[in-house]
């Protein structure tokens, strides 16, 4: 999507409601959303993806009442591209961790899918994001989301004038998605995390790489429509042990942050991510949107549990048209 | 190890007589199409091959187009590989004709007067760089043109191109060629799409760089092509997916080069990793290890 179209959908998205007249409360069933009075966030700290990352992963998912004793647990990463002198992509180390601490846990079966958004070729970006090794030495599945069978599903949310997308089968088949983002700033959206993330699931075959049916019907609705509409229970761990700054979700730069985020509620770990990337969430629109009945944005609406923001915050950079995240509310 | 490819795809022939994108998947115009160029190429069992096409004739939408698959609806981006596998069927003319037709309408879409108006008074930096007034195909209808559709595309048309209205033809093909120069990267080689992102350069793809290749291979004097092909001819060493290599292969052979080295690479590339069970991957390996690049010569 280019900076034209990007202004294009916004200014649709924005004049929406402006010309209909229409409350925002009519973006979204109401019956179907249960906002948390609070939700908990965790920061746990991560060194390095050095072992024993697994003993973190574990230790961060026993904090939420999170039942996954004989369930099938999708993780889905961020392996949107693959650059050899960058960090775009979910690191492998964590994702294996992950797969170690809900077998642990007693997950009947874990499997890793995604569905790239810019490359097709997952062959290449299984081998050298190093993730190719992880899922045969631990022999587990990996679904390529682009290309899986596909189930119609009609959105719970209207953010977008998209109505219904097509969803992947393998979403249908499992017990728990679990979000597993990269921390990162992002030059059409302002930050990519657990949400945003789910991009990624939205089938190539059917919407074309880079997922440009979303672009056209706007990013930002897009990111909330989806969400809003998946089948089936969520949770996030974000990827902060080294995130990227400034031209992201490709070409930015490293930041190194040393932690690992963990909640139920996507929003409000959303939230607490941008909050260490010292980004206001109420300005990046599709928080801003989200945070109106799919989870918690605020900071007094958000129990915060291991490590504190105030540790581990840091200025991630925005490229210029962003710069106005930086002015933090509270 | 040809045969042993074929064979896998064989084997993974669903019962409807299509292909999945991995075995057990449901069948789909994409694989299904893959799959029946590489077992023509490889001359396999006849009745299979039949029973494939007949999958893919059975699909066809009222107005000429394919969709994805039974669980989709619409026309797809599938259709041009439809017409690729079917265009050599003399006696399926007449369906690939209409299809053709269909095609000659699609166009990727343009931003709006009202998006242009704001970019002109904000005078914001400019995000990307390429000509948006250049149209060919996209992935869905009426979104925005990229690569690799647009080469599909463009094969499909340029082999059908005598039994479809000439000036249609010259004139889209024309403006697709244009887009597709239009997107290349620094250099040389293509990405998805853009070639540049707020002045950061983006890199070029071994797969889609061997299909713009493939689909201009009719303009190989031009200097875009012989920087694009020594592109390809780099990544294609570096490479470690049978995609990749299994595209370079087809498009190396059809510029007249020497591809035994890629093939072996092909054939260690499977015995490593299957091509994670991929059916398009290992119709590409077929096509690249046997003689199937003449399916993609226009």
């Amino acid at each position: 999507m280019n900076r034209r179209q990007f202004l294009k959908a916004s200014a649709a998205t924005s004049l929406v409601p402006w010309l209909s007249g229409c409350e925002r409360t009519s973006h979204w069933e109401r019956e179907a959303y249960i906002r948390p009075k609070r939700s908990r966030v965790a920061i746990l700290s991560a060194e390095s993806y050095r072992k024993p990352l697994s003993n973190i992963i574990q230790r961060g998912v026993e904090l939420f009442q999170l039942e996954v004793r004989g369930k099938r647990v999708l993780l889905k990463p961020n392996l949107v591209e693959f650059d050899p002198n960058g960090v775009i992509n979910t690191h492998a180390a964590l994702i294996e961790a992950a797969v170690d601490a809900f077998k642990v846990l007693g997950a009947r079966e874990v499997i890793v899918a995604e569905g790239p958004g810019h490359r097709r070729d997952n062959e290449y970006l299984l081998s050298a994001s190093g993730l190719y090794d992880v899922v045969k030495e631990h022999r587990i599945r990996y679904v390529d989301l682009n290309t899986d069978d596909v189930r119609l599903t009609r959105l719970k949310s209207s953010f977008t004038s998209l109505r219904q997308l097509y969803f992947p089968e393998t979403l249908y088949n499992a017990d728990l998605l679990v979000s597993m983002p990269k921390l990162k700033t992002h030059h059409w959206a302002g930050v990519t995390l657990s949400l945003k993330n789910m991009f990624g699931v939205i089938p190539g075959s059917v919407y074309g790489w880079p997922k440009n049916s979303l672009h056209w019907a706007g990013i930002n609705g897009s990111i909330v429509d989806i969400n809003s509409s998946l089948p089936l229970p969520r949770f996030a761990i974000v990827d902060g042990i080294v995130g990227m700054e400034g031209n992201g979700p490709l070409q930015g730069q490293a930041k190194k942050s040393g932690v690992i985020l963990f909640g139920s509620d996507l929003v409000a770990v959303d939230a607490t991510a941008a909050r260490l990337m010292k980004i206001e969430p109420r300005k990046v629109k599709y928080l801003e949107q989200a945070g109106e009945f799919l989870g918690n944005l605020g900071y007094e609406q958000i129990e915060q549990v291991g490590e504190t923001i105030d540790r581990f915050q840091q200025d991630f950079r925005v490229i210029d048209n962003f710069a106005d995240l930086k002015k933090l509310v509270g | 190890m040809l045969a042993q490819l074929v064979s896998s795809l064989l084997s993974e022939q669903n019962g409807d007589g299509g292909w999945g994108a991995v075995p057990g998947k449901q069948s789909n115009t994409e694989a299904t199409a893959f799959a029946v160029l590489a077992l023509e190429s490889a001359a396999a069992d006849a009745s299979r091959i039949a029973k494939a096409k007949s999958w893919l004739i059975n699909r066809q939408n009222g107005d000429g187009s394919w969709s994805l698959s039974d669980s989709t609806n619409g026309p797809s981006w599938v259709t041009a590989l439809a017409i690729i596998a079917l265009s050599g069927s003399a006696e399926e003319s007449a369906r690939v004709i209409k299809a053709g037709n269909w095609v000659l309408e699609q166009e990727g879409g343009k931003p709006g007067l009202l998006a242009q108006l704001i970019l002109f008074v904000t005078r914001q930096k400019r995000a990307v760089r390429l000509n948006q007034d250049l149209t060919g195909w996209p992935w869905t209808t009426g979104n925005f043109s990229w690569v690799e559709p647009t080469s599909y595309f463009m094969i499909a048309l340029k082999r059908l191109k005598p039994q479809l209205p000439t000036n249609a033809v010259q004139e889209r093909l024309a403006q697709a060629e244009l887009m597709i120069y239009d997107r290349m990267c620094d250099g040389g080689g293509w990405n998805y799409g853009n070639a540049e992102v707020y002045d950061e350069k983006l890199w070029p793809y071994p797969d889609t760089t061997a299909l713009a290749l493939i689909a201009t291979q009719d303009r190989r004097e031009r200097n875009e092509n012989r920087l694009s092909l020594r592109v390809l001819n780099q990544l294609a060493t570096e490479a470690d997916s049978g995609l990749a290599l299994s595209w370079a292969a087809i498009c190396l052979a059809l510029y007249g080069q020497d591809v035994a080295a890629l093939k072996s690479l092909i054939v260690q590339r499977f015995a490593k990793t299957k091509f994670l069970g991929e059916t398009k991957t290992l119709a590409l390996a077929v096509l690249a290890l046997g003689e199937g690049a003449r399916y993609f010569r226009v």
